[in-house]
């Protein structure tokens, strides 16, 4: 007898009760959701999901779009910069290289609101306050010592001999990072952009502040502003948080493959 | 034996020489503006000069609506000492990260041992409890608030087992906190599964055979030859969790914001956001986000310390 299946099925079944209700309730009309919360949508309504794509406001759509953009660029700019700056640092043997270090890991437990409100009057000085360019600068100075501290990890992987060789036959650094260096850290930008990426697309304060209430939003603050006029109409909340999801959940099994390959893919050579 | 010998050599020249550089002030200058400048200007004016004004600003009565802004030196933090919504709200704090921590990690080293089997059941069910990590804490807080909100679902489904008045989850004041406390934890408890996996799998079935051929039962295997070598996951797991405790905002802002009654399930983090942007008393705000700070800096570095020295030891 082995009752480790049953129990370990049992605590994923309770434990996953609520993402399935949120699962069945979005194809269900509001008074069934009220009526029989728990019960299977049959027959299913795709209502709750229409209303969310054809809101007159826009909320999901026009964040829908901000959301990719701002998580789409802040992600690829933190990718390239802190690529470059962690093998910079990782290669240097300057002292002031370990300082840089120093401060940059000193940034990674600083909590968002600690910062927040400076963070605006930064963005005022260079009349960025509610763009969503100012959005992706914050993230990217945010979240670049994370980046770095992974690929600084990862360049020391890689021999000095490639880079050597390739100087001598002639490339410039700037050729030698792109097409030596950088090809060769791609498990690293994976877990960076898979990381980012979620953190970036899930982020909630910062948007909801550097945003603010007049221009578009994202997707994640639009979830929020969403509760506040459907109130109880469970459904359409639900639908709305499962197609704000959707996307990023998409992109992180895409990824989540790519990654485990590229940290096995390593194993093998010996 | 010749080749390794020299390969040592090598390996040994090189480190004692470092490599050549096409040297110079000026190419060095263009190699840092190229490669390390971009990120450093982001992290300098996002991260560090903000840090720098915050802890300014606490020495200062800064109010935009209220000028003129003056020099007061420490009088917000000794303001601080008396204010008793910052000592409420440190109070929540400090119990939402305790429940988290503790709840999360129990929760987490059981489960991580029920499912540390390779076949594809426990695979699945390592994915189910990863999922809410990757879910944004704003959409964990609606999930949860429907479900716990006074007509929510669970008392829909307490009511219909015949319970007349189930508890106001999320509306009575004593009970709140708890509420926010039991939905960061569920949110956390992916997380440490799969770091608590990780850490079994790196246990030697050696060690296990060994000690049960020596005669110890299961509970005296776990507690002398697995559970010491967990003792890195538990490192993670229990700074990250104090961490996400102390910063613990999102669900306090989407759920109750900061309700019901008095501040009841205020947090310091959500203290800081709404004195400086509800109140605007950024120069308040701004010392108590640095206590904040010095908090989680404390958290960060001493506890971190404290658990790798017990790493060592064990």
């Amino acid at each position: 007898m082995n009752a480790r299946p049953i129990v370990a099925t049992f605590v994923g079944v309770v434990f996953f009760l609520p993402l399935y209700l949120v699962l069945v309730n979005i194809f269900k009309p509001s008074a069934a959701v009220v009526a029989d919360p728990a019960g299977l949508p049959f027959p299913p309504t795709f209502d709750n999901l229409a209303a969310v794509l054809n809101r007159p406001d826009h909320l999901f759509t026009f964040g829908l779009i901000n959301s990719i953009a701002v998580t789409a660029l802040s992600v690829t700019v933190l990718t390239v910069f802190s690529a470059m700056l962690g093998h910079y640092l990782a290669r240097s043997r300057h002292w002031a290289a370990k300082v840089v270090m120093g401060t940059l890991l000193c940034g990674l437990m600083i909590p968002v609101p600690v910062i927040m409100a400076p963070i605006t009057t930064v963005l005022k000085w260079f009349d960025l306050m509610t763009t969503l360019q100012g959005l992706v600068l914050v993230n990217v100075g945010y979240y670049v010592p994370f980046g770095v501290l992974l690929f600084m990890g990862f360049v020391r992987g890689v021999p000095l001999e490639l880079e050597e060789a390739a100087a001598l036959d002639g490339a410039n650094r700037f050729r030698v990072f792109w097409q030596v260096v950088f090809p060769l850290l791609r498990p690293a930008s994976a877990s960076v952009m898979i990381f980012l990426g979620v953190w970036i697309w899930n982020d909630f304060l910062t948007p909801l502040i550097v945003l603010g209430p007049d221009s578009g939003t994202t997707v994640t603050v639009g979830v929020y502003r969403a509760i506040g006029q459907y109130q109880s109409d469970f459904g359409s909340v639900f639908a709305f948080m499962f197609l704000a999801t959707l996307p990023i959940l998409v992109f992180y099994l895409a990824l989540q493959k790519n990654f485990v390959k590229g940290l096995t893919g390593g194993a093998v050579k010996g | 034996m010749t080749q390794t010998m020299h390969r040592e050599t090598r390996v040994k020249a090189r480190a004692a020489r470092p490599p050549r550089r096409r040297g110079g002030f000026l190419p060095a200058l263009g190699r840092f503006s190229l490669f390390a400048l971009p990120g450093l200007l982001a992290y300098t004016l996002f991260v560090l000069v903000p840090i720098g004004m915050t802890g300014y600003n606490s020495l200062t009565n800064l109010n935009p609506f209220n000028p003129p802004t003056q020099f007061v030196g420490l009088r917000n933090y000794v303001n601080l000492l008396s204010d008793a919504e910052f000592h409420q709200a440190l109070l929540n704090t400090v119990i939402i990260t305790a429940i988290i921590t503790v709840l999360a990690n129990v929760g987490g080293l059981l489960i991580a041992m029920l499912l540390d089997r390779p076949t594809k059941l426990y695979v699945l069910l390592r994915g189910v409890f990863f999922t809410p990590v990757v879910l944004s804490s704003v959409v964990i807080s609606v999930i949860w608030q429907a479900i716990l909100t006074d007509d929510g679902l669970l008392n829909s489904a307490l009511r219909g087992l015949g319970i007349d008045e189930p508890p106001g989850w999320l509306s009575d004041p004593d009970l709140a906190i708890y509420s926010i406390a039991w939905i960061m934890a569920w949110q956390m408890l992916g997380f440490c599964v799969v770091v608590y996996l990780a850490g079994l799998q790196g246990v030697p079935r050696e060690l296990n055979e060994a000690a049960s051929i020596d005669g110890a039962g299961p509970l005296q295997r776990f507690r002398n030859v697995t559970w010491p070598m967990l003792a890195p996951a538990l490192t993670i797991n229990v700074v990250m969790l104090l961490i996400t405790g102390f910063k613990a905002y999102d669900q306090v802002r989407v759920i109750t914001n900061g309700g019901p009654g008095n501040g009841t399930t205020v947090t310091m983090a959500f203290q800081v956001v709404q004195t400086a942007f509800v109140s605007n008393r950024i120069g308040y705000s701004s010392a108590l986000a640095a206590v904040m700070l010095a908090i989680v800096a404390f958290i960060s570095v001493v506890v971190l310390r404290f658990l790798q020295k017990r790493e060592v030891s064990q």
